[in-house]
């Protein structure tokens, strides 16, 4: 049985460097789609941090109102208890919230604002990683932002108009907009009044969390009732919504630049090897055979190049994650999907011209000398 | 005796390999000079409130630093204050919040101003209709109100109420986020917080004296260049290492597009490199025809960058009006120093392959 010759390969390979510069096109233009998908992953990631990790089954919030980022949701202050006295309700916790600037000596932060009952912890950080609980006066800092103040434990922040001692300090709750800081609930309201933002929700064992929203949106007046996956995804919408634009736009270059690569890479090829065409077909081959190898040369390059490009948007996302705490690069797998359909599109798209040329090479030039 | 001009004929050999080069390089070029126009255009917009609302001094709560991005909330007593301060014209309260309203199905962020009717802070310009009168009155943008098809009369939800427009701004619409306009009582009900205001807008011919009097009243003031300052600490903070990434990926991908077809054409070119240095060619002559080849095809990838921002520029702004994308000086000049940038370090690449050219290709059959 004759073994088929891996043409595809060898003549995009054959030329090493030519090879390493061509790939290497292609995959920092997949890149460009990669790296910013993977900052607009992370901001959605950071985004829903602490919706996500809220052991609540619901979370009530002001009618309308679907989300925390970019809102503001008030609650009559008298939704909590009416909440816990639901059928099925296991515990309910009430949180202010709000978007101010945290201040300290050495810089400022734009940071979440919440305020809750830190003898029930539900609606507070999931874990300190030094220190605890605010008390009267008292805040939880995320570390990253504890570290841009240049502020530790014991160290002096002003938020709210008014100012309060780090008690404690947590990990993930700073994104490439704001971040987080805890107060208690009486400070919030001392300060601020008052009213609720939102109100988390467990639900007892065995009663389902759909029905139970069900009887709680009945239940209260002017509110929405959303369980934690559904508000994580609203929250999560909003990154993905506001982004959509400038993600269309700049997945179009990448993909332009791209084609443009491979075109170029693949016409470069073809007429380096017209002569190998013509012996081919002198040879017999038909024209599928040929039409395969330059196919089979556009998969290999915009396979090759999806490889590094992922490779590159990790190494990227590590370097940016340890310049830039703030920013995370989350290389997803369906971005990855996306970014590799959409690479095989302009890999097919760059092969229509050398794909002509070969087609159109005429078998005597095999016996040509070559110039 | 005359040069050949042998950096000139390589480029103009293959005209369809040269247009392959030059629209990946020009559209390398144009991702910079978008992203820079696109940038320029975010920071000549994150002041558009408070460049068109007229007022000189603006009172906020403590610690408040951008209008909208801070969840200020004053007492009203601060705007009996304000308007009690000898050299004060004027003073008006303002209500600013950020806010996610649900458009068809998709997650929009607006700017919300609550303003007193007939007094400073609402809508500074209408295509049609009237500012807002009534509690239950909206005015939007019109860049928002065109893509989510809203005019006179729709209803838009904001906040869980439901609001009736009564008037479409124009030249409202900011990078990400649209304004959108009601009174200030609506947001009073909205917020459940009757009594405060967010911000007061000061108007006064004299600024310096007046800020003083304010302030030794125990009241915060902001005048519009410390706004101006926070809005663009902020903006930069946020989308500053994107921005820079990009353009770091964008100079990547057309140094190699400019190396890849350089490279290309020596390595097809060797055997006349070879007759070039078996002639006596310096090293250095030939160094100069590697980075003349690769200054070449940047320059034409240039003219091809500026080409296809005019036309993605246009492409843009009839899309998504929203995006403001201004050509400066300085951007071109970065694109043009990008050009020669991706140039200088493509050449490296076909320039070590010449200089370990062996002259005997000349006499090779390929």
């Amino acid at each position: 049985m004759t073994r088929m010759v891996p043409l595809a390969r060898r003549n995009l390979f054959q030329e090493r460097r030519r090879a390493v510069l061509a790939v290497a096109g292609v995959a920092v233009a997949l890149l460009l789609v990669l790296v910013l998908q993977g900052i607009f992953a992370g901001a959605m990631r950071q985004v829903t941090a602490y919706i996500r990790h809220s052991p609540a089954d619901l979370v009530v919030s002001q009618r309308g109102v679907r989300t925390m980022h970019m809102s503001a949701s008030a609650l009559s202050p008298d939704t909590v208890a009416r909440a816990r006295a639901v059928p099925g309700v296991a515990w309910a916790a009430g949180i202010d919230f709000t978007t101010v600037v945290v201040g300290s000596a050495s810089g400022r932060q734009l940071s979440y604002v919440i305020g809750y009952d830190p003898t029930d912890r539900r609606g507070g950080p999931r874990r300190l990683s030094r220190g605890r609980a605010p008390g009267r006066g008292e805040a939880v800092l995320d570390e990253i932002a504890a570290k841009q103040l240049h502020v530790g434990l014991g160290g002096r922040v002003q938020a709210l108009g008014a100012a309060f001692t780090v008690s404690g300090l947590f990990r993930g709750g700073t994104s490439i907009v704001n971040t987080t800081t805890f107060v208690t609930a009486d400070d919030f309201a001392r300060l601020r009044g008052p009213a609720v933002s939102y109100v988390l929700v467990g639900a007892r064992a065995g009663t389902k969390p759909d029905e139970l929203a069900r009887t709680l949106a009945a239940t209260l007046p002017a509110t929405t009732v959303q369980s934690r996956a559904e508000f994580a995804r609203q929250e999560a919408r909003i990154v993905s919504d506001m982004s959509a634009d400038i993600m269309r736009i700049m997945a179009a270059i990448g993909f332009a630049i791209a084609l443009a690569v491979v075109g170029l890479t693949l016409f470069t090829v073809t007429l380096a090897k017209l002569r190998e065409y013509g012996v081919l077909k002198a040879l017999g081959a038909r024209p599928r055979r040929l039409a395969a190898v330059v196919a089979g040369q556009a998969v290999w390059s915009v396979a090759l190049s999806l490889v590094v490009a992922v490779a590159l948007a990790l190494l990227v996302g590590a370097v940016v994650g340890r310049l830039t705490p703030t920013v995370q690069l989350v290389v997803e797998p369906a971005d990855v999907l996306r970014v590799g359909l959409g690479g095989l599109v302009v890999g097919a798209l760059g092969a229509i011209l050398p794909l002509r040329r070969v087609l159109r090479v005429d078998p005597a030039s095999a016996f040509r000398r070559p110039s | 005796m005359r040069r050949v001009p042998l950096t000139r004929r390589n480029l103009l050999t293959d005209p369809r390999r040269l247009v392959a080069n030059s629209a990946g390089v020009g559209l390398a070029l144009m991702l910079i000079l978008l992203l820079d126009g696109l940038w320029t255009g975010v920071r000549s917009q994150v002041t558009l409130y408070e460049d068109r609302v007229g007022a000189q001094l603006y009172v906020v709560a403590p610690g408040t630093r951008n209008l909208f991005a801070d969840s200020s909330s004053l007492p009203l007593s601060a705007l009996r204050a304000a308007r009690a301060t000898p050299g004060v014209e004027r003073a008006s309260p303002v209500r600013a919040l950020f806010s996610i309203l649900d458009l068809h199905g998709k997650k929009v962020a607006a700017s919300v101003v609550g303003s007193v009717p007939g007094e400073a802070g609402g809508p500074w310009a209408m295509r049609e209709g009237r500012p807002p009168r009534g509690d239950d009155e909206v005015v939007v943008d019109d860049v928002l109100a065109r893509r989510h098809h809203l005019r006179i009369g729709s209803r838009v939800e904001v906040v869980g109420r439901r609001f009736r427009v009564v008037g479409i701004s124009k030249g409202t619409a900011a990078f990400m986020t649209g304004f959108v306009f009601v009174t200030h009582a609506a947001t009073d009900e909205l917020l459940r917080s009757p009594g405060t205001t967010s911000v007061v807008l000061v108007g006064t011919h004299e600024a310096g004296a007046v800020r003083s009097r304010l302030e030794g009243q125990g009241l915060t003031v902001l005048d519009g260049a410390q706004l101006r300052a926070a809005n663009l600490q902020l903006a930069t903070k946020v989308f500053g290492v994107p921005v820079r990434l990009m353009v770091g990926v964008a100079f990547g991908v057309g140094t190699l597009v400019i190396a890849l077809t350089a490279y290309a054409s020596v390595v097809e070119r060797r055997r006349e490199y070879g007759i070039v240095k078996a002639m006596g060619a310096s090293g250095r002559r030939l160094l100069a025809l590697a980075l003349g080849q690769t200054l070449g095809l940047a320059v034409v990838g240039l003219g091809a960058g500026g080409v296809f921002f005019v036309a993605g520029r246009a492409l843009i702004t009839w899309a998504r009006p929203q995006f403001s994308v201004v050509l400066t000086t300085g951007g071109l000049a970065r694109a043009a120093g990008a050009a020669l940038g991706m140039a200088l370090v493509a050449a490296l690449v076909p320039a070590r392959r010449l200089a370990r050219l062996d002259p005997a290709t000349a006499y090779r059959g390929t």
